[in-house]
């Protein structure tokens, strides 16, 4: 007699040390997740990473980055022994500065409009398509959305994105800046940011008697069991690395930083 | 002439990669028994490895190796102590990295991990001096919770955890971990004074 198989989705494998394993093999391909976390606590460092190993695996990957500029950025992760510049100039990672964008765009106003919206999403749906993109970073959905003034667009903006990026087979990471990764705090700056992604990850700091220590969570998966786990992570400089955090420590520890 | 123990030596010959070695010392002759550990797996065994200091800095280790003659350039070094003291971490050696302090458990794991994936020796121990120091500053049951991770971690990628210990400065709750998940046992912890 055969068994019936227990259906299982295609996993982006993120190649960083620890994740898939929580993930229990990998982000599923085309999930759009929801990377939210405190200043300092490594979002970018592992937005990049998951490029990077994206890119050695001969995946085309693109970064948007609204928080800081291209250059900035790009030196700040050359100091990782795990990016090679190479990758940028073979064209497996392309890096956007969205100010560009918004110019190339005509969007350089204070806020944007539905129809400000729908040209953003098929700009950025364009440049995925045109490259071939698997792997896309947006630092910070945040930034971006402070544009956005109402909920309902944001809700609409970020959906319409997801949807039509999974529909290319673009597994995404979305940056989320947060004050707080306490229990009580939301995962996101507007709220809805969270309701929507298919993933959230939770970056932080515990504060254990004077000392930060950064940790990442992994809340929500949808399409394969995860641990839920709080991890202490370290940023190597072979990329970023995790362990669970000691039970005992979580005890003892203040839950995070700016925590309540 | 420093010399080393050498009924130590002998008992390295029976340990596996897999080992988790408790090495039990007096106040006064730990680093006699802490070479005698070291320094065979190193010349006999050809091993390399992390020595994580938390009792003292790293430089004030290097230096008491050197003095007796033995070069450890080859071992990396975590040092727990240095960064809690102003101008601690300006030193001359390539082979030291510093952690904030001995509370960051999780933070010297992970550390010690990288290290290991960037030495270039084929075997390797990590020695954590000592579990007394540690417990200066982490309460028992989360030192028993590390110390279970840390041994299980390390005997999951083949190896040798060496564990010193001054048994009398070392909370129960540890030792009696200790003598639960160590396979082997070194003990030089009761100094007769003759």
């Amino acid at each position: 007699m055969q068994s019936s198989g227990v259906y299982t989705r295609d996993r982006c494998v993120t190649g960083i040390h620890g994740l898939d394993e929580i993930l229990r093999g990998g982000i599923p391909y085309g999930s759009t997740v929801l990377a939210a976390g405190t200043c300092g606590s490594g979002k970018t460092t592992l937005a990049m990473e998951f490029l990077v190993r994206g890119a050695l695996a001969g995946e085309a990957c693109a970064h948007f980055t609204a928080t800081e500029p291209s250059v900035k950025l790009l030196e700040n992760i050359r100091q990782y022994a795990f990016f090679d510049m190479n990758m940028v100039d073979s064209g497996l990672i392309n890096v956007f500065d969205m100010d560009v964008l918004y110019s190339w765009l005509g969007l350089e106003k204070a806020s944007f409009d539905l129809d400000d919206v729908h040209a953003l999403i098929k700009s950025i749906v364009d440049i995925v398509n045109t490259i071939g993109v698997t792997r896309l970073v947006i630092d910070s959905v945040t930034t971006l959305c402070y544009k956005i003034k109402s909920e309902q667009l944001i809700r609409d903006f970020l959906f319409t994105l997801g949807k039509k990026l999974a529909t290319l087979g673009c597994t995404t990471v979305l940056i989320s800046e947060i004050t707080s990764a306490t229990e009580n705090a939301h995962w996101s700056s507007f709220g809805v940011e969270e309701a929507i992604a298919d993933g959230i990850i939770v970056m932080g700091d515990s504060e254990r008697m004077g000392h930060l220590l950064r940790f990442l969570q992994v809340v929500k998966m949808r399409g394969t069991a995860h641990s839920r786990a709080k991890h202490a992570i370290e940023l190597t400089p072979l990329g970023v690395m995790l362990i669970p955090m000691l039970k005992w420590g979580a005890s003892a520890d203040k839950t995070s930083r700016w925590g309540s | 002439m420093f010399e080393l123990d050498q009924m130590i030596a002998e008992q390295l010959t029976q340990v596996s990669l897999s080992s988790a070695i408790q090495v039990r010392v007096g106040a006064n002759n730990a680093f006699g028994v802490t070479a005698s550990t070291m320094v065979p797996l190193m010349q006999m065994f050809e091993m390399g490895g992390v020595y994580i200091s938390a009792g003292r800095g790293a430089v004030e280790i290097i230096q008491a190796y050197e003095a007796i003659g033995v070069d450890v350039s080859n071992i990396q070094f975590l040092d727990l102590v240095s960064s809690g003291v102003l101008g601690g971490t300006d030193v001359p050696y390539p082979n030291v990295t510093f952690i904030d302090s001995p509370i960051m458990l999780e933070s010297i794991l992970l550390r010690t991990l990288y290290t290991l994936r960037t030495v270039n020796t084929a075997r390797n121990f990590v020695i954590l001096d000592s579990l007394n120091a540690l417990s200066i500053y982490n309460d028992d049951r989360m030192l028993a919770e590390y110390l279970h991770t840390f041994i299980n971690t390390f005997r999951q990628r083949e190896v040798l955890s060496v564990l010193l210990t001054v048994p009398d400065q070392t909370p129960p709750l540890v030792l009696a971990n200790l003598d639960t998940y160590c396979t082997d046992i070194v003990d030089r912890g009761q100094v007769v004074l003759l």
